[in-house]
């Protein structure tokens, strides 16, 4: 296994650079996520995806690192149906080419600051789609049921979106 | 189909793995529905904008060779402690003999290593030429014409597949579709030559460990050919994109059209 588990650094980098921010943070979650598998090796079934294994036990670390940084618990939820406005038949009118303007402005810290200030499931669940997880590895990572992974991630890009309103002027 | 069933669906319809029905459905409500068509375009904008402004390094070398060693190295620690109980035998090998033999078995292991992919780039790259060869359907879009090939990744992929060769008489373009290698995406390009099928993925390079010697002229850079599995394996890069042409055909032809590919 640990050859088929180094097969995914890049990739689990990526996650936690964009998570994290900082190449060094990123660097000390890697390090701590392959800690924690070599650790947990015994406990890996056969026929289990090894990616979204590497990939949950990243996210746990970096709730876990969060917990420190901050002393106090965090919601990894969404946080309810009520985390995002975003219920379509309540959508805004149509906001014509101003949204796509802006959107086509914001700069790399627009984007990190309004992937900060969304809740860590949303923020999970756009980079890992970006990688390139299936449903059901989201699903798998995230600890929710296949069923909820399409709508959680919709959610989550309209409420990214909804930041980056406000970043992008 | 109501708008937030509506918008649960626009990304996989973009990325084109919406079910014939689904697509079918949504298609009737964004011909309706003008907040679903503006949500259809402002989230492929935001598509672009993470693409562009997103950190898209692989994992640093210094990060990867501790890792190994961490992963791999007690293996091969382990391994090594096996040959040094061996070597204890007094009838085996003399103290200098066994040096010269080390010396001389790691120059030619450090040759071989320079020139030689990583194991799972190579395996990488047949397996999924192999899968290529036996799927019923390789292609989601289909050849010749390279103006329609080559636009329908925008938006599969988050960056252009750059190549200077779009298919002719000599390399037909079969087609192109949406791959992994390895860990990323790719840009599975598939070509014909006469009756062999070569395949062509495009992928971002970045965190790959590429062989040392790239001696193998293609085009305006220089890459690497390898044979496995009966296999010829074209492996070279350009800019942040690496590629991988694999086919049964003879090595020459490969390189011919890899030169093509890569442009003059």
């Amino acid at each position: 296994m640990p050859r088929a588990a180094l097969e995914h650094l890049d990739a689990l980098f990526r996650l936690a650079r964009r998570l994290t921010g900082r190449d060094e943070d990123a660097e000390d979650l890697v390090q701590e996520t392959y800690t924690r598998a070599l650790a947990a090796q015994s406990q890996f079934a056969a026929g289990t995806n090894i990616r979204a294994w590497l990939f949950r036990i990243l996210r746990n670390a970096y709730i876990d690192s969060y917990r420190r940084a901050r002393s106090s618990p965090i919601e990894p939820g969404l946080t309810g149906e009520d985390a995002f406005d975003t219920d379509a038949s309540a959508s805004e009118p149509l906001r014509g080419d101003e949204e796509l303007e802006r959107l086509r402005s914001v700069v790399a810290k627009d984007i990190q600051a309004a992937l900060a200030g969304l809740t860590l499931d949303a923020r999970t669940v756009i980079l890992l789609d970006l990688e390139g997880l299936s449903e059901g590895e989201l699903a798998e990572v995230l600890g929710c049921a296949p069923g909820t992974v399409k709508s959680r991630l919709s959610r989550a890009r309209s409420a990214l979106r909804e930041r980056l309103r406000d970043y992008a002027r | 189909m109501d708008c937030t069933e509506a918008r649960t669906h626009l990304l996989d319809r973009r990325r084109g793995i919406l079910d014939e029905d689904r697509r079918g459905a949504l298609e009737a409500h964004l011909d309706e529905c003008a907040g679903c068509r503006h949500e259809d375009t402002a989230d492929a904008e935001l598509t672009r904008a993470l693409a562009r402004h997103l950190p898209a390094a692989g994992a640093p070398a210094s990060l990867r060779s501790s890792l190994e060693r961490r992963w791999i190295g007690p293996t091969k620690r382990a391994e090594r402690g096996v040959d040094r109980r061996a070597e204890r035998r007094p009838w085996v090998w003399g103290l200098g003999g066994i040096a010269c033999g080390a010396a001389l078995a790691m120059l030619l292991a450090i040759a071989w290593r320079a020139r030689a992919p990583s194991d799972a780039m190579l395996g990488e790259a047949v397996n999924d030429h192999l899968r290529v060869l036996y799927s019923e359907h390789p292609v989601e879009v289909e050849g010749p014409d390279t103006h329609k090939v080559k636009p329908w990744f925008a938006g599969r992929l988050d960056f252009a597949p750059v190549m200077a060769f779009g298919g002719d008489d000599e390399f037909p373009l079969r087609g192109g579709s949406v791959s992994y290698f390895l860990d990323r995406k790719a840009a599975t390009l598939v070509f014909g030559r006469r009756l062999h099928v070569i395949t062509l993925f495009i992928f971002r390079n970045e965190g790959m460990r590429w062989p040392a010697v790239e001696d193998t002229p293609i085009g305006h850079v220089h890459g690497t050919l390898v044979t496995s599995r009966g296999f010829h394996v074209l492996l070279w890069r350009a800019g942040d994109l690496g590629y991988a042409l694999v086919s049964d055909v003879d090595s020459h032809d490969l390189t011919a059209l890899g030169a093509k590919i890569a442009g003059p």
